[in-house]
């Protein structure tokens, strides 16, 4: 009784002659037959040659998978360390493609699996959400554009400067910002005017 | 690509000379010959039933008998195919004709005396059937468990439910050649809820054990 391997969803690895020369996404199954026996026995040369051309086949069949990227990348790396970790379990007397396919399908299944189960659970994160671990980085109004523009302010005449602060940042009406500062509504506006027209010369605007 | 080269050149370096497992018939059958062998010692020690000559002319007591050992020869064999990457999983309905032959007398004892099952199940902690299955099972898992193990098995589930079913079934054909039941509910539940334990264990520990 000899059951084969089922095969789901898995592209064929090599339908075609069995030769020397190996092709990227097909696998040279004799070859690697051969060079899997010696690498049991120890033949590290022989191990580092059949990980090398095992290489392209995965990267295409990780491929398929739906794997891209880094991801792709880090799928084939565990597939190759489950090869290293169980190359005992296999017979040289059996053909390596379905050993190395089956191997392959399992590690990229979990992975996939894996990644379902963290993006079911996890929640991308916005700007928002970041937070470092020095204070000023949380602080974007710190840096660049923002901390000239709140140099420029801060170097404004104190009438001029509180004008601004009121109705502009924290854009209060101009009722509001004459009760606030004892001000009239008129000499508000003429402050702001001004002001702004400072901040333009000071920022280098039009 | 820079990465995967590197952990290409490590594991090269690193390569130490392996032994490839033996075919999984080869190991089915030596397991199996042990558990036989331990059969076989749990007879002579816990002394066979008495009426064992004649047992052996009834098919009452033969098939359930026939059928435990062939349910733990292929569910080890059935263990050992499915724990490799390349092997099927349909490895896993071989023991599926051998369990039926073993179930067939608790099933019919069950549709005889379902009436009487509760009280049967009350006696079962003060029965010493258990400690033939429980010792039966150990010793073959002793072995067993480091055999599944080397395979370092991508199906760890599968494996280990199988392997539980090897063990049940060949702990319950000690038990069949060494005790003698009058109760035939009490035979049931003696047979049946320890052989349930062993392959729920079995797969649900042995899971994480493979």
């Amino acid at each position: 009784m000899d059951f084969r391997p089922e095969n789901d969803s898995v592209p064929p690895v090599n339908d075609g002659p069995k030769t020397a020369t190996s092709q990227p996404g097909r696998a040279p199954e004799e070859d690697w037959s051969v060079l899997m026996a010696r690498a049991q026995q120890g033949d590290a040369a022989s191990y580092r040659r059949l990980l090398q051309s095992l290489t392209p086949y995965l990267r295409a069949l990780a491929h398929r998978f739906g794997l891209s990227g880094a991801d792709l990348e880090d799928g084939v790396q565990d597939v190759l360390l489950t090869v290293h970790s169980i190359r005992h379990t296999y017979d040289p007397t059996r053909p390596f493609a379905p050993w190395l396919t089956a191997v392959a399908r399992h590690r990229l299944l979990d992975r996939l699996r894996r990644r379902a189960r963290q993006t079911g659970r996890e929640t991308e994160l916005t700007e928002a959400h970041e937070t470092f671990a020095s204070p000023e980085t949380n602080h974007p109004e710190l840096a660049g554009e923002a901390a000239r523009l709140q140099a420029a302010i801060a170097s404004l005449p104190e009438g001029q400067r509180r004008a601004v602060e009121m109705l502009k940042l924290k854009e209060m009406s101009l009722k509001e910002a004459a009760q606030a500062s004892g001000q009239s509504e008129t000499a508000l506006k003429v402050s702001v005017h001004r002001a702004i027209k400072r901040l333009r010369g000071l920022l280098g605007g039009s | 690509m820079a990465a995967t080269d590197q952990l290409i050149e490590t594991l090269s370096d690193k390569l130490q000379p392996v032994q490839p497992l033996r075919k999984p018939g080869l190991r089915a059958a030596l397991w199996s010959g042990f558990a036989t062998l331990v059969i076989a010692l749990v007879a002579m020690v816990g002394g066979s039933r008495a009426d064992l000559a004649h047992a052996v002319t009834e098919a009452s007591f033969l098939v359930p008998l026939i059928g435990s050992w062939l349910t733990g020869f292929t569910a080890a064999l059935a263990a050992f195919h499915v724990s490799l990457p390349d092997r099927s999983r349909r490895w896993l309905w071989l023991p599926v004709v051998p369990v039926l032959l073993w179930g067939t007398d608790f099933a019919y004892t069950c549709f005889v005396n379902w009436s009487d099952l509760a009280g049967s199940l009350a006696l079962l902690p003060e029965s010493a059937c258990l400690m033939t299955i429980l010792a039966t099972s150990a010793g073959l898992t002793v072995v067993l468990l480091p055999m599944l193990r080397r395979v370092k098995t991508l199906r760890p589930g599968l494996t280990a439910w199988l392997g539980g079913l090897a063990v049940a079934g060949f702990a319950d054909t000690a038990h069949l050649l060494v005790h003698t039941e009058q109760d035939s509910l009490l035979a049931l539940t003696v047979n049946l809820v320890p052989a349930v334990g062993l392959i729920v264990f079995g797969g649900l520990a042995g899971r994480r054990a493979v």
